[in-house]
Parts: structure tokens; C-alpha cells; sequence
């Protein structure tokens, strides 16, 4: 009977261990906005929650999404330490816009472009605006499609709950 | 014996209660031998039924349905993944071909540090695709996957090599031509020591791209006994800029392509020639782009005989904003295969708050503008089977094919309301879509505001004007011709659900009534949304996503998930 247990207790602590949340992948291409290619693998934020929005210029709920949070950007970063990144998925039609659309809402978030779409493949994004946090260890614990002003609340809990991790 | 009793039954519970932890589903990722399990799935349906107005037709199967399930297995730097596509029966505005199910993406990757390397079908772009750009769009069915071997090295930082072969999706089934490329990328900054904190960035590319067909019998109606001399391996490069100094940044493609008799083309073996040139000023709150594009006899496809949209190796974009308000986009420019000019201007500027115009939240103003036109042809001796295609002057403009100017002006008017108004002038050639007529010269008008009530409840109001000098003509039967005004209203709740309602009603000169009602549930990243009315293909954003959606009549439903 001893055995036994004692045979459980080990492979539910492997499958513990097994059953982790998915991590960002870290060797896809995506293009800076000084026009470098880098790899995801940039994305860090020292340990620090990470939020990864998805976005477009053409996409309005994106812009509001992105808008929005920019108004209490300052006070989440000083409560949780949190680090905005946007990924757009503009193709080759809108990408040369993005540096001045980011510059013309004055942004202060860290912008990548993913033109050819495959970190948005990679992460399962389907519609944008699409959403993700990433706690310190870079594990994937919340995602959300679509923004309606108000959603921004639970996108803070998110990141407060990610802290906790 | 009462104590043992207890010991079997305290042992029997914990037993139990650890083996259930095996049964429990787990909400995050499942976890499998080390790896993850992600993917995402979508199931659109329309029961769709005909409408001479709107010009759906009768639906014989009556449920229309697209469906796919998108499966990635992760482990390290170890990723395999696998699409199931379903089309029973493809819906409205997806070709037909899609008909049937069955597994359209399959691979096996490898993505390390320096080096990555996928078996199997894949998507890769060079440059801004101009030489070739394998890539998918769900809304629009667009797939033209490769499927081969896509390898890309990294040797040093700011190196990257690319080398694929493959053959190109065409529905069910693969191309029979070969496509074959090589690109590569320098950034100056990490490679050149020196330059690594130079406030100029600079990074150079270049790619070339090879097709392989095999031959065909294409004869010229002129000389109908004479079999063309076709060139079985057709190549196209490209070199690239991508420079950013200060506040200034501009960016230059041009690619070249060779012979590539094409029924695109009309079997002419002049060569074709892309030049794209973008320049930004910008800096936070106010920036200028202006980008300028040339392109000519530039389609690039997998095989010499396959018309419409299938089989493009390459992509060349429409150099015109796309517009995302229903009465802005009705119009849609499409860049036109046998050649064009554009030139689009763009500025944004941040009004601060506090200021006289900027009141207390500040004010946000967007100037765009775009015109297209066709190319300056200036001898047409060789536009005929065999010959080497139309003389243009390089600098010349033909035809007016496009033009808009629209200004959006976004101001907050409270804590609870937003309200963002645009104006735009649009002049749209008919001959673009291949009707006839006069240049139709349109003016539009969009009101868009949203009131926050309070924590839970959102409001979005809509309201939208096109007044158009054209007319609805039944010879032509261009249905979005006349005077048109639209209004819609969406209500959100709790971030969960919404409700929306909008009707676009062609008032004077005009046919057309397009009511309809959407409702929709999001919870987390699961979305379900179900429609009824009319609706035009095009981009729709509502309850807080945008996509594009075809032509319907009747109800739709869509659902998608992500895990």
C-alpha cells in the first residue's frame, strides 16, 4: 500500500510539473521599428509581468484598446511593474505606417511588426485585438479577444493575479 | 478492528483523491511528455437565402459552412502542427474549388537561435513580398502555403540567410510547378561595430526568386500554326532599404522580374518592374508618411495559365488606407494586375490638452489621403500574344483609377463619451471592377460615438452619409450606386455580451435596405456571434472585433476559440 502511494505521489508531482502554462515562443522573426529583424526572445521585462497585445492600424477596437490603456499606462506600471508590447499584424499595404501611427497617438509601448503574421499564427490569435499576459517566467496565464471599453479593469486583474505567480 | 477500519478507508480516500487528479482537466495548455498543446478553432455558418437587391443568390444546400481547427504541439525548440479545413459547402464569396475537408497545413519545425528549419507546409515572406510572399488569410480564402523546406540562418547577430523550395497550395491539391528563393538581410548596426549606437539605422536585403513549369501548347490567334517559346524557369529579385536617422525614416524596395509569358500578361514577354519608396517624419504626437509605388506587369504566379486570385507567388498590396467605417470601404480599391502608380499621404498630429482646441482631454486629428492611377502607355504595338508587352513612360500617368481624402477628428467630451468624426472626398473608376460608367465622385460623412454609462454598460452610435453623384443603373447593376445613409447602434455588457443593430438604406438614386442584428458572447478568448439581416462583404467591426465578412442574406453565426 506504501509502494503504491508513494508511486502516485511521484507522478502527480511529475504531472505537475508537466502541466505548466504554454511559454512565449522565442525563436520567431518579427521586424523592430527601426526596420531590424530580431527574435521574440527580446520580449522580457526582468522577471516583471508582461502584456502582449495584438493589433492593427486598421483595427478600431485595437486602437481603443491601446488608447485607453495609455490614459493609466503610468500607474499600472508603477503598481505591477508591467511592460506593454504590440504586435502588429499589418502587412505589407499598412506596416510602413506603423511607426508614425504608434508616434502619432503618442504610445510609449515597445512595438514590434509581425508582417508575414506567423507570431500571430504561433500564439492562435484569430481576430484581433487579442490580448495576453505573461507572468515572470514568461508562461502564458490569460488571454482575451476583443475590447470594449471596461475591459481594461479585468485586464488589470489579470496582471495583478500574473504578480502573484 | 475499528482503528483498521478507519486506516483502509483514510488510505482508500487519499488514493482515490490522488488518482483524480489524473482524470481533472487542466485549463491551462495540456501538457504531454514536456511539450504544450495549443491551437484554435473557428466554425462560420450562413443560412443564406436570395436577395436580387442584394444580389445573393439562392442557396440549393441552404446551411453554408466554413470550419478549420488549428493544432501546434510545442516541446522546446521542437514545434509540429497540423490544420484540419472543412468547406461543407464553401460559404458566399469563397470560391467554390474549397468544397470538401481534409487536413491543408501539415509541419514539423525546428526554431533555434541560429538556426530554424521547417518540413512541410509553410508561410515566408522576403522583403515586403513583392518577389514572394506565402501566406494565408481565413477571411478572404487566401492560402498559397508552400509546401517543402523553408530553412533560415542566423550566423551573427543581424544576419539572417533564408533558403525554400516548395510547391504552392491550390485548394486541395499542390501546384506542379516548383518555386524556389534565396534571401538575405544585413543589419549595419550589429554587424558594424562602430554604427552599433549610431543614431542612423540602416539595414540592406536582397532576395531571388525562381519558378519552374513545365511547358505548354500556347499558340497566338494571329499566328495560330506557331507554338510560343516558353522560358520554363521564371526568375524575379528584389533589393531592399530600411533606414532610420533621428525623426526621418525611409524605406525602398525595387524587384525585377524576368520573361513570364502569363495569360495575366496576356503571354507578352516584356519584363516586370516594382519600385516602392516610403518616407516617415515623425515623432510622439505628430507624424508625416508619404509613400509612393510603381508597378508594372509585376504578377507573379506558380503557373502561366491560372487567372483570378490563386497561385500569386508574390503579393503587391493597394497603396490606398484601408478605410474601416461600412460607408468609406464601400468602395474598395483592388491593385490592378496590368499595372499602376499610387502615391499616399498620411499625417497625425496629437492636439495637447489643455489647450484652446484641445479642451481638456485633448483632440486627435488624421489626415490621409491617396491617388491612383494607371500607367502612361505610350505604344501598344506589343501588347498582342508573343510580343513584348505595352511601351510606357516611366514617369507618366494614365488613367485616374482612385482617389480619397479623409480627415478623422477624435475627441474625448467626458469622462463617458468619445466621439470621433470623419469627412472624406472619394473619386472611384468604375473600370477598376470592371464596370462602366463615369467616374463616380462620392462625399462622406461618419459620427461615431461611444458612451461609457457606467462600469458595465457601453454604447456605441454610428451614423453615416454618402452622397454620390451616381445613379443605380439595372444595365450596369453596380448596387452600391445612389445616395445611401446608415445607422447603428451597439450595446455592450459586462465585457461579455453585445447587441447590435444597423440598417444601410440606399435613400435616393439607390436600391438597397441592409438591416441587421448581431448578438455575441466573449469569455476569455472564446467568441461567439450570431447575425440576422443583410449584410455587404466587407470589414466589419462590431462587438469588439473587426474582421472581414462576404456578402449575406439571411443568418449567421461564427465562433471562435483559441487555447
Amino acid at each position: 500500500m506504501k509502494k503504491i502511494l508513494f508511486t502516485l505521489i511521484l507522478a502527480a508531482a511529475a504531472t505537475i510539473g508537466m502541466a505548466q502554462n504554454a511559454t512565449l515562443p522565442q525563436n520567431i522573426t518579427i521586424k523592430a521599428l527601426d526596420g531590424s529583424s530580431v527574435q521574440t526572445s527580446v520580449i522580457q521585462n526582468d522577471g516583471k509581468p508582461i502584456i502582449i497585445s495584438f493589433w492593427a492600424t486598421w483595427c478600431k477596437p485595437c486602437n481603443r484598446e491601446l488608447n485607453t490603456i495609455k490614459e493609466v499606462y503610468e500607474e499600472w506600471q508603477e503598481e505591477t511593474g508591467v511592460k506593454l508590447v504590440a504586435i502588429s499584424i499589418d502587412d505589407a499595404r499598412s506596416a510602413s505606417r506603423v511607426k508614425p501611427w504608434v508616434d502619432g497617438q503618442g504610445w510609449d509601448y515597445e512595438v514590434y511588426i509581425d508582417q508575414n503574421q506567423d507570431f500571430k499564427r504561433a500564439m492562435n490569435v484569430v481576430n484581433p485585438p487579442h490580448t495576453f499576459v505573461l507572468n515572470g517566467k514568461g508562461e502564458i496565464v490569460w488571454q482575451h479577444a476583443s475590447f470594449v471599453e471596461g475591459d481594461e479593469e479585468e485586464l488589470l486583474e489579470a496582471v495583478r493575479k500574473a504578480m502573484e505567480n | 478492528m475499528h482503528r483498521e477500519r478507519i486506516n483502509i478507508m483514510k488510505k482508500t480516500f487519499l488514493l482515490l483523491v490522488l488518482s483524480s487528479y489524473f482524470l481533472l482537466p487542466h485549463v491551462q495548455a495540456q501538457g504531454i511528455a514536456g511539450g504544450h498543446v495549443t491551437g484554435n478553432i473557428q466554425v462560420d455558418g450562413q443560412i443564406s437565402h436570395k436577395d436580387s437587391i442584394i444580389g445573393s443568390s439562392d442557396v440549393a444546400e441552404k446551411l453554408l459552412m466554413n470550419a478549420r481547427a488549428d493544432i501546434l504541439y510545442t516541446n522546446g525548440n521542437f514545434l509540429g502542427g497540423i490544420r484540419f479545413e472543412m468547406y461543407q459547402n464553401p460559404m458566399l464569396g469563397f470560391d467554390s474549388r474549397y468544397k470538401g475537408q481534409g487536413l491543408a497545413n501539415y509541419f514539423v519545425s525546428y526554431q533555434g537561435e541560429k538556426l530554424s528549419v521547417t518540413a512541410g507546409t509553410f508561410y515566408e515572406q522576403f522583403g515586403s513580398g513583392m518577389i514572394l510572399r506565402a501566406y494565408e488569410d481565413r477571411y478572404l480564402g487566401i492560402d498559397n502555403a508552400l509546401l517543402g523546406m523553408n530553412v533560415a540562418l542566423r550566423p551573427i547577430e543581424g544576419v539572417t540567410i533564408k533558403a525554400l523550395a516548395g510547391r504552392e497550395r491550390f485548394f486541395w491539391d499542390f501546384s506542379n510547378s516548383l518555386v524556389r528563393g534565396v534571401d538575405g538581410e544585413v543589419n549595419l548596426n550589429s554587424v558594424i561595430k562602430p554604427l552599433a549606437d549610431s543614431k542612423l539605422r540602416l539595414t540592406l536585403g536582397g532576395g531571388f526568386v525562381s519558378k519552374y513549369e513545365e511547358g505548354q501548347n500556347i499558340t497566338s490567334p494571329d499566328v495560330p500554326r506557331h507554338k510560343l517559346n516558353l522560358p520554363l524557369n521564371v526568375g524575379a529579385g528584389a533589393a531592399r532599404v530600411d533606414m532610420s536617422l533621428g525623426n526621418f525614416t525611409l524605406q525602398a524596395e525595387y524587384a525585377r522580374k524576368g520573361q513570364d509569358p502569363s495569360i495575366m500578361n496576356g503571354y507578352t514577354y516584356g519584363d516586370g518592374e516594382a519600385l516602392m519608396l516610403n518616407t516617415t517624419y515623425s515623432m510622439k504626437g505628430f507624424s508625416v508618411n508619404v509613400q509612393a509605388k510603381r508597378v508594372e506587369n509585376m504578377c507573379f504566379k506558380a503557373e502561366r495559365a491560372v487567372t483570378g486570385e490563386m497561385l500569386y507567388i508574390n503579393y503587391i498590396p493597394a497603396i490606398t488606407k484601408q478605410h474601416t467605417y461600412a460607408f468609406l470601404s464601400m468602395y474598395p480599391y483592388a491593385t490592378q494586375t496590368t499595372g499602376e502608380m499610387g502615391l499616399q499621404g498620411d499625417v497625425m498630429y496629437k492636439v495637447k490638452k489643455d489647450t484652446w482646441l484641445g479642451g481638456k482631454y485633448g483632440m486627435d486629428l488624421h489626415f490621409n489621403t491617396a491617388v491612383i492611377t494607371g500607367l502612361d502607355i505610350t505604344g501598344t504595338e506589343g501588347a498582342c500574344v508573343g510580343g513584348d508587352g505595352y511601351t510606357t513612360n516611366y514617369f507618366g500617368t494614365g488613367d485616374l483609377y482612385y482617389g480619397d481624402a479623409t480627415i478623422e477628428v477624435a475627441k474625448k467630451l467626458s469622462s463617458a463619451l468619445k466621439l470621433t468624426v470623419t469627412g472624406g472626398y472619394q473619386v472611384f473608376n468604375p473600370l477598376v471592377e470592371g464596370h462602366t460608367g463615369a467616374l463616380h465622385h462620392n462625399t462622406v460623412f461618419v459620427g461615431d460615438l461611444t458612451w461609457k454609462v457606467n462600469k458595465k454598460n457601453v454604447l456605441r452610435f454610428e451614423a453615416e452619409w454618402l452622397g454620390s453623384d451616381s445613379k443605380y443603373d439595372p444595365d450596369d447593376d453596380d448596387k452600391r450606386c445612389g445616395d445611401w445613409i446608415m445607422g447603428l447602434v451597439e450595446y455592450n455588457f459586462a465585457s461579455a455580451w453585445f447587441i447590435s443593430v444597423s440598417d444601410q438604406y440606399a435613400y435616393k438614386d439607390g436600391i438597397g435596405n441592409y438591416y441587421n442584428v448581431s448578438v455575441g458572447y466573449t469569455h476569455g478568448a472564446t467568441r461567439l456571434q450570431l447575425g440576422y439581416g443583410k449584410q455587404r462583404e466587407g470589414l466589419l467591426c462590431i462587438g469588439g472585433v473587426c474582421r472581414m465578412v462576404p456578402a449575406s442574406n439571411g443568418l449567421t453565426f461564427s465562433l471562435t476559440t483559441s487555447f
